[in-house]
């Protein structure tokens, strides 16, 4: 950590942070908001958090922009300005920020410093941790073993959280009958009738690139920063990228939604049938050192290494599926026809 | 200056919640409010990974660690930024995009009904 690029980053990530709150065009916002997340994902590994600023830079900086973008293509672009109560809103928004910000400030006082080695969240915990997670497993990046196996339950049902959140949107967006669509006024198009050779050529040829880094991703994430939660978005991506330069036609082609919502489940499905396999083979669930007992040559510390990558192939191909179910629903208001 | 040093993030994540949460409050439009949603998630999500974060620390990703022969590695937890932190933040962030594809459901179904995305505007056809 070098405080002066912390600094300055951090001053940056504030006027973007300001500007996306101030700037009357959702679609302006939608891009400020872009490079926020990019701002915070330099910051994150500038602190050592590379599997977080990985997360956030395929994440934020990535899918939740092109979410945006496709909600004010839906809506619209344009802000208005509040026509009555302009005031006391304003009073009442910018006094709730101020008390709160006191009461954080003070509490703030307490807190022990910026990198402080022996801060509370670093000692209890975290020690066993970092000095077993070799012998234990076999897996070099902490932050692996502890998100599939020390912590595997958690990430079982955040897993199952992306899986409902999917399904949420598909519920409240999708609409299969005819009769359901409603005289909406046409959205004013961003890029309607514009189809562009080379960017069509391009993303094409890309697509094969991303997806083999995706499948990298969840393949090596025991040894570098990644897993199955980055290598899912990375392959999501890779779709919404087709959705974008043609249209959701291509990519359903691929992709039907029903495909989607089955690999959705299985994807989940994978990571508690790996857990009910354990219980099977007579030890807690998702005690994946049991798994040696099936395993061809791998003892109980191997077994757990292999065990983590079977549910990182579930949790990316749950959220692959999520996140190209989310984007079909929201660039097309659920019709499922040509998107944005 | 040594306590402004070891400090002065811990404000600037306190700016930016105060941020978002004047833009969940007192914003007219909904994906506004949504965005200002989004910006108090990360400034929570800046504060944890800050907590994580050790000096003289490296990333949590044991150097050399291949195999089996790597036992006599000598690893002490000072040397590593704290793993725990990362791992409930980054679940967090994909959680994250989940509820935010939610919200944007909910704002574009919302202008379906009242072909508008300002909340006076929704209220005045509510009443």
């Amino acid at each position: 950590m070098i405080w002066q690029i912390d600094l300055s980053v951090l001053s940056l990530v504030v006027i973007c942070a300001f500007a996306t709150i101030m700037v009357k065009d959702l679609l302006s916002a939608a891009i400020i908001f872009g490079a926020y997340s990019f701002l915070m994902c330099l910051l994150w590994t500038e602190m050592g958090a590379v599997d977080v600023a990985f997360t956030e830079a395929s994440v934020g900086a990535g899918v939740s922009t092109i979410l945006f973008i496709a909600a004010a293509y839906q809506t619209t672009r344009i802000v208005k300005a509040r026509r009555r109560g302009r005031l006391s809103s304003k009073i009442i928004g910018l006094g709730a920020a101020v008390v709160m910000g006191l009461v954080l400030l003070a509490a703030e006082a307490h807190f022990p410093g910026f990198g402080d080695p022996g801060s509370p969240a670093s000692l209890h915990l975290s020690p066993y941790y970092i000095t077993h997670t070799l012998a234990d497993t076999a897996v070099p990046n902490m932050v692996t073993s502890v998100l599939a196996d020390y912590r595997g339950f958690d990430t079982m049902f955040e897993t199952a959280v992306i899986f409902t959140a999917g399904l949420a949107v598909i519920a409240i967006l999708r609409r299969v009958k005819q009769a359901d669509r409603c005289e909406l006024p046409e959205p004013v198009a961003i890029s309607k009738g514009y189809e562009d050779t080379i960017i069509r050529f391009v993303s094409r040829q890309l697509v094969p690139f991303m997806q083999l880094f995706a499948l990298y991703v969840v393949a090596h994430g025991h040894h570098s920063p990644g897993g199955g939660f980055q290598g899912g978005v990375i392959l999501g991506a890779s779709f919404i990228l087709l959705a974008i330069s043609y249209d959701l036609n291509l990519v359903i082609s691929r992709m039907s939604e029903k495909t989607n919502i089955m690999l959705g489940n299985i994807g989940v499905l994978i990571y508690a049938g790996i857990g009910f396999l354990c219980l099977l083979l007579g030890a807690n669930f998702l005690d994946y050192s049991v798994l040696s007992k099936i395993l061809p040559a791998t003892d109980n510390i191997m077994a757990r290494s292999h065990g983590m990558l079977g549910i990182e192939i579930g949790v990316a191909i749950a959220v692959m599926a999520i996140v190209i179910a989310i984007y079909l629903n929201l660039s097309s208001h659920g019709k499922l026809d040509k998107g944005l | 200056m040594e306590y402004l040093i070891s400090h002065y993030n811990y404000w600037i994540y306190i700016l930016l919640m105060m941020v978002g949460l004047y833009a969940m409050l007192a914003k007219n439009n909904l994906v506004k409010k949504v965005i200002g949603m989004s910006i108090f998630q990360t400034a929570i999500i800046l504060f944890y990974v800050s907590i994580s974060a050790k000096r003289d620390a490296t990333i949590p990703i044991i150097a050399h660690g291949h195999g089996h022969d790597t036992a006599h590695a000598v690893v002490e937890a000072a040397h590593y930024a704290n793993p725990l932190p990362h791992v409930l933040m980054l679940t967090a962030i994909v959680v994250s995009v989940g509820t935010l594809g939610v919200a944007l459901a909910i704002c574009l179904a919302i202008h379906r009904r009242y072909n508008t995305l300002e909340e006076d505007e929704i209220q005045e056809q509510l009443q």
